[in-house]
């Protein structure tokens, strides 16, 4: 009965707990519903590094929720991946947070303020149990926990932009979860499992006897996780989304929400389907091209974006579209490149956020065009807003290098070089698009035209500390590669 | 043949794959946000529809075990149980939705989609 053997639960009671305190300590205790967010997200940080040195140790272990073992109660897997996925998506939140504590006062108005740091620790909190859980339907909870509170953290700005943005992620996102529960509606029925365990021990006779059964629910899947994560022909509601957001919102679902469908997607794959159904259906394949196709077009829509948000929204979907083409290409380099974009990912395209958001804070500008000369006036929101865009564009030095790299290792592995050549090609739709705005920012001789008000150094702390994340997963990015490989290497 | 004496045999899953095309079509092109709302319900009722019916066993009992257990056939519980969880989902989306839907209101005082989208070329 000892307290750390509770911890996969306690992160997920923690987060829940403090989303339901914020208002009440919001109302009675106003200076400190803040601290309490951010001390509750840094507690449960801790609890996931400990989580981490424990599998090390011990190697991939479970956690029975009440103490019912399986197929009666619900079962927390914490291996070195799920692990992994846990410390990104603390890590960036409290990170996220730090700087929302500022921003949010000019976005929002003063008396929901309470009520956004629950919806926050909702979205936190959820996301945290999708990369432990090991149950399909205790999935399907936490993915609707996560869609109503990735809404709400849109339509609580309460403009009409983002009223129509979430309520057009809300119906799509109600779509996908629709088809996921169909999806496991059709596994039960074969199976009679819930566990992912359990129901991928049951698979390989039941898919021997109802193929047909397996073969909807695995495009089902796809369409479900897809919808959710902005994989291409299903990302419509993502760029209004993300743009119309207050700017910690943003940074939270580009840099977070759509990955963690994308890491659910894997886990799909590659632990509850058995390897002869990804063999006899090729799923791989299909979300090989749609990925391909995301990165193409993502990048070719953020070209002709004239709002600065709506194109670091598009860059997203292009992006997101790395970490897929890893699953797609099935093999455990490209792999590790793919969950290695995840990492970086969510860093670099939170800070380009952050870096719009300043931008937006200090001089009210969302128009490209009107960005010329703002290097002279906010030096390091462009600075890191360059570090950024030279990780997207993978130049050595940054983040984003070593992911392309991985991924277009694993490519050639295969024997598919075209798909190095549609890595290539989409850096150089990235260099496009992002080097004109650095460019105009600090080369521009007139000067800028608009009033700038001071930054606050609350702003530009969370900044730095993302660049300096940035250089520093691109010069050591031994330890996270070896994790990641040894990570994988359970699934293949 | 073959094929449809299955599909006459278990009619109710094609009554649920029925309401969730439906619902999943009107969802997705009707232009009324309202009527969205409502196809949205349409679609997670199927799904529970189709989980409850997996549940079911022909000639089953309720599942009401009684002190000497008497070999009777029983229907699966577990699916109706789940089914009212995703229930509350559903009807907390739905909530949320129709919020949205009435602020929408107040801004464009339409809830039809293709005449927000004129409105706001005009402007």
């Amino acid at each position: 009965m000892e307290l750390t053997n509770h911890f996969p639960a306690l992160i997920l009671a923690i987060l829940l707990g403090i989303s339901f305190l914020s208002p009440i300590l919001y109302r009675w205790a106003r200076k400190a519903s803040a601290p309490a967010l951010i001390a509750s997200l840094f507690l449960a940080l801790v609890m996931a590094v400990y989580l981490l040195v424990q599998v090390l140790q011990v190697g991939e272990f479970t956690y029975y929720m009440g103490g019912w073992p399986p197929p009666w109660g619900i079962e927390f897997k914490v291996n070195l991946l799920r692990v992994y996925m846990l410390l990104i998506v603390l890590a960036v939140s409290l990170w996220i947070m730090v700087y929302a504590l500022k921003d949010l006062e000019h976005e929002l108005k003063t008396e929901v303020m309470g009520w956004y740091y629950t919806l926050y620790a909702l979205v936190v909190g959820s996301m945290a149990g999708m990369a432990l859980t090991n149950d399909l339907f205790n999935l399907f909870v936490l993915m609707e926990i996560c869609a109503i509170s990735a809404c709400a953290i849109i339509s609580i700005k309460e403009d009409r932009a983002c009223l129509e943005a979430s309520f057009k992620y809300l119906i799509l996102s109600a779509m996908g979860t629709g088809c996921f529960l169909l999806g496991v509606a059709m596994i039960y029925m074969v199976t009679g499992q819930m566990n992912y365990d359990l129901v991928n021990a049951a698979l390989p006779e039941a898919v021997e006897l109802y193929p047909n059964n397996m073969f909807a629910a695995a495009a089902l899947f796809i369409v479900a996780f897809g919808t959710k994560a902005a994989l291409f022909p299903l990302h419509v509601w993502l760029p209004d989304a993300h743009a119309s957001a207050p700017s910690p919102s943003s940074a939270m679902l580009s840099g977070l929400v759509i990955k963690i469908y994308a890491f659910a997607l894997f886990i799909m794959f590659y632990q509850l389907f058995p390897r002869s159904l990804l063999e006899s259906i090729p799923l791989n394949e299909i979300v090989l091209w749609l990925s391909s196709m995301g990165i193409m077009f993502g990048s070719i829509f953020a070209m002709v974006q004239v709002d600065l948000k709506k194109m670091l929204a598009y860059s997203s979907i292009g992006q997101i579209g790395y970490v897929f083409l890893g699953i797609g290409l099935d093999d455990i380099i490209a792999m590790t490149g793919g969950f290695y974009h995840l990492l970086v990912h969510a860093i670099m395209k939170s800070m380009l956020f952050m870096c719009a958001g300043i931008i937006i804070y200090t001089t009210g500008i969302r128009q490209i065009k009107q960005l010329g000369g703002i290097g002279q006036v906010l030096p390091i929101t462009m600075i890191a807003f360059t570090i950024g865009s030279a990780s997207m564009i993978g130049i050595p030095g940054t983040g984003g290098l070593i992911s392309k790299w991985y991924l277009a290792l694993g490519a050639l592995e295969i024997g598919r070089p075209i798909f190095v050549v549609i890595i290539l090609a989409s850096s150089l739709l990235n260099a496009v698009y992002y080097m004109p705005i650095i460019v105009n920012a600090f080369m521009q001789q007139e000067q800028f035209q608009h009033q700038v008000k001071p930054v606050p150094r609350k702003m530009l702390i969370p900044l730095i500390v993302g660049m300096a994340a940035i250089i520093f997963f691109g010069v050591f990015s031994r330890p996270a590669i070896v994790l990641l490989d040894e990570a994988l290497a359970l699934f293949f | 043949m073959e094929m449809l004496i299955k599909i006459a045999h278990n009619y109710y899953y094609m009554v649920a794959i029925l309401l969730f095309v439906i619902g999943m079509h009107t969802m997705l092109t009707h232009s009324n946000l309202i009527k969205k709302v409502i196809a949205m319900n349409i679609m997670d009722t199927s799904v529970f529809l189709m989980f409850v019916a997996t549940g079911y066993t022909y000639g089953g009992a309720a599942p009401i075990v009684t002190a000497p257990a008497n070999e009777v056939l029983y229907v699966n519980p577990l699916p109706g149980s789940l089914m009212l969880t995703g229930i509350v989902v559903a009807v907390s989306i739905t909530a949320y939705a129709l919020s949205l839907v009435v602020k929408i209101y107040r801004y464009y005082g339409t809830v039809d989609y293709d005449e927000i989208c004129l409105i706001r070329s005009r402007e």
